[in-house]
C-alpha cells in the first residue's frame, strides 16, 4: 500500500518524459509563473480599486479578455462537439461562450474585495502546459487554493484553465455542456439556446 | 435505540442505492460505432444516471424544503466565531478516523500531524473549539475509508447519487459506513446508551447543517451558473476525490473540512481558530 503511490508517480514520470519530446510548445515554467503574477496583480488592483461595482467587473473583464485562451478552452469545452457543429454553430458557440466565461469569471472576481493573492508553492510542468499555483486571501475567509494552467498561443503565455481547490473549470464545464448536448438529442443548437438564456438572465442580474 | 442514527440509515441508503441502480435500469449505452460517445460514457462513470438523476432530484427537493432554509437561517442566527468553533469540534470529533486511515495509508508524518492536532485542539483548543493546532503549523486534512480502500486498488465503480449525501460510488459509501463503524465516539458508551444515542443524533444533524452552510455559496454558485448542475457535481466530485486520494492538496485549506461526500471543496468559510 505505501509502494503504490510513488511507483504511479515514477510510471507517470516515465511517461511524461517521453511525451516531452512531442510536445509542440513547451511553457518555460518561470515565464509562466510571472505572467500569472502579473496577471494577479493586474486583477487584485482592479478589485481593490475604486469605482463602482459595474466599473470593476468592466476591468476584471478586460483583463481576463486579454490573459485567457478564449477559443482554445471554448474548444476543448465543446470537445467531440465541435467538429459536429456546423460553421454557423461554432461561430455562435464561441460568442455566447466568451460571454458567458468572461461575465462568469468577472462576477466572481468582483466578489472579492479585500483579496490578497501570492504564488503558491508548488510550480509544476505538465506535457506542454505549466501548472502555476497561487493562493487567494480574503478578508475574514480560508485562504484558498487557485491553479492557472498556462498555455502557450501564438508565442505567448496564456491561461487555458483555472483550478479552484483541486476542480478545474474546463474539465467541469465540458461535462455540462456535453450533458445539455446529449440529453437534447446531441444537438449543439440545444446548448446554444441554453446558453443564450443564461446571459441573459446573467445580464437582467447585474444590470447591463 | 441501539445504534447511532447515521449506522442504521446506510445500510438502507447502501440497499436503495444498489437495488435501484439494478431496477431504474441502466442509462442507454451509445452505439458501438460512436468511439467519441463510447468514450464519453466510460469517462463519465455513470451508467445508472436516470436512476441518479432521479435521486439527485430526491434531494434538490429536500434542499430547497429544509437544508437550505435551515442552513440560511444557521448562517443568519449564528455569529461567524461560533460556527467555526462549531466546525471545529466536528472536525476534532473525526480526528481518530483520519487518524486510522492516515495509519492505513502508511502516512507517517500525516498520521503525526493529526495525531498532534487532535492532542492539542482536545485540551489546549477546549475540546477541539479552538484550531490552535493551525497557528502551530500542523494544517488540517482529511482522510476517509473511501481513500485507504483506493489507495489500495480497489476501484470506485458507477457512480452514485445519495439524497443528502449527495454524490458517492460504492467504494466511498462503503468507506463511509466503515468510518461510521470504526468512529470510537460512535461506540464508546460511558455505560450510558440512552445519551450516547441523543449525542450521535446530535452530532449527526449538527454535521448536516454546519456542512450545508459551509456550501451555500459554492451550491448556489452552481445552481446559478451551471446548465446542467448535476453534471457539474458529478464531474467536481470525481476530480475532487481523485485530488484527496493522491494527497496533492495545496495545503491552503483542508479539500472538504466537513467530510460529508459533497464533492466540492469548502472555499466560503475555513476551519480558522
Amino acid at each position: 500500500m505505501t509502494e503504490r503511490r510513488p511507483l504511479l508517480a515514477a510510471g507517470a514520470a516515465l511517461l511524461l518524459a517521453r511525451a516531452r519530446p512531442a510536445a509542440a510548445q513547451p511553457v518555460d515554467t518561470a515565464r509562466a509563473a510571472s505572467f500569472i503574477q502579473a496577471t494577479g496583480r493586474e486583477l487584485v488592483a482592479a478589485i481593490n480599486g475604486g469605482g463602482g461595482v459595474t466599473q470593476r467587473r468592466d476591468q476584471v473583464a478586460a483583463i481576463l479578455r486579454r490573459a485567457v485562451d478564449v477559443e482554445g478552452v471554448g474548444r476543448f469545452i465543446l470537445g467531440r462537439y465541435w467538429r459536429v457543429a456546423t460553421p454557423e454553430e461554432q461561430a455562435q458557440y464561441m460568442r455566447l461562450f466568451e460571454e458567458t466565461l468572461i461575465r462568469n469569471l468577472s462576477a466572481r472576481f468582483g466578489e472579492y474585495q479585500g483579496v490578497r493573492f501570492s504564488l503558491g508553492r508548488s510550480q509544476q510542468r505538465t506535457e506542454d502546459d505549466a501548472l502555476v499555483n497561487t493562493i487567494v486571501e480574503r478578508p475574514n475567509l480560508a485562504p484558498f487554493s487557485l491553479d492557472w494552467r498556462v498555455g502557450e498561443v501564438g508565442g505567448q503565455p496564456r491561461v487555458v484553465d483555472v483550478i479552484a481547490e483541486g476542480t478545474s473549470l474546463r474539465l467541469t464545464t465540458r461535462s455540462e455542456y456535453s450533458a445539455v448536448i446529449s440529453r437534447n438529442g446531441g444537438r449543439v443548437a440545444a446548448l446554444l439556446d441554453a446558453m443564450r438564456n443564461q446571459v441573459a438572465q446573467l445580464a437582467a442580474r447585474e444590470g447591463r | 435505540m441501539r445504534h447511532a442514527p447515521l449506522r442504521r440509515l446506510l445500510p438502507a441508503a447502501l440497499a436503495l442505492g444498489l437495488a435501484g441502480g439494478l431496477l431504474a435500469g441502466c442509462a442507454t449505452l451509445p452505439p458501438p460505432d460512436d468511439k467519441d460517445a463510447l468514450e464519453e460514457f466510460r469517462a463519465n462513470n455513470d451508467p445508472a444516471e436516470p436512476f441518479n438523476r432521479a435521486m439527485y432530484d430526491v434531494h434538490q427537493a429536500i434542499d430547497t424544503a429544509v437544508l437550505r432554509p435551515v442552513a440560511v437561517a444557521y448562517r443568519a442566527v449564528v455569529p461567524p466565531p461560533v460556527r467555526t468553533g462549531v466546525s471545529n469540534v466536528l472536525s476534532n470529533l473525526r480526528s481518530p478516523v483520519i487518524l486510522m486511515n492516515d495509519a492505513l495509508q502508511g502516512e507517517t508524518e500525516r498520521f503525526g500531524i493529526t495525531l498532534g492536532r487532535f492532542m492539542i485542539n482536545s485540551t489546549l483548543g477546549v475540546g477541539g473549539i479552538f484550531d490552535v493546532a493551525s497557528r502551530f503549523g500542523l494544517v488540517p486534512h482529511t482522510e476517509d475509508f473511501g481513500q485507504t480502500f483506493a489507495v489500495a486498488g480497489v476501484e470506485e465503480g458507477p457512480y452514485l447519487f445519495i439524497p443528502i449525501l449527495g454524490p458517492s460510488n460504492p467504494r466511498d459509501l462503503v468507506g463511509f459506513a466503515a468510518g461510521i463503524a470504526a468512529d470510537p465516539f460512535n461506540w464508546l458508551t460511558f455505560g450510558n446508551r440512552d445519551l450516547l444515542d441523543a449525542l450521535s443524533y446530535a452530532r449527526a444533524g449538527v454535521t448536516v447543517v454546519s456542512t450545508r452552510e459551509s456550501l451555500l455559496d459554492t451550491l448556489d454558485d452552481v445552481q446559478r451558473t451551471s446548465l446542467d448542475p448535476y453534471a457539474t457535481l458529478r464531474s467536481a466530485y470525481r476530480q475532487q476525490r481523485a485530488r484527496e486520494i493522491a494527497n496533492t492538496g495545496s495545503g491552503a485549506v483542508p479539500a472538504a473540512p466537513q467530510g460529508l461526500g459533497t464533492g466540492l471543496g469548502n472555499t466560503t468559510e475555513g476551519g480558522q481558530p
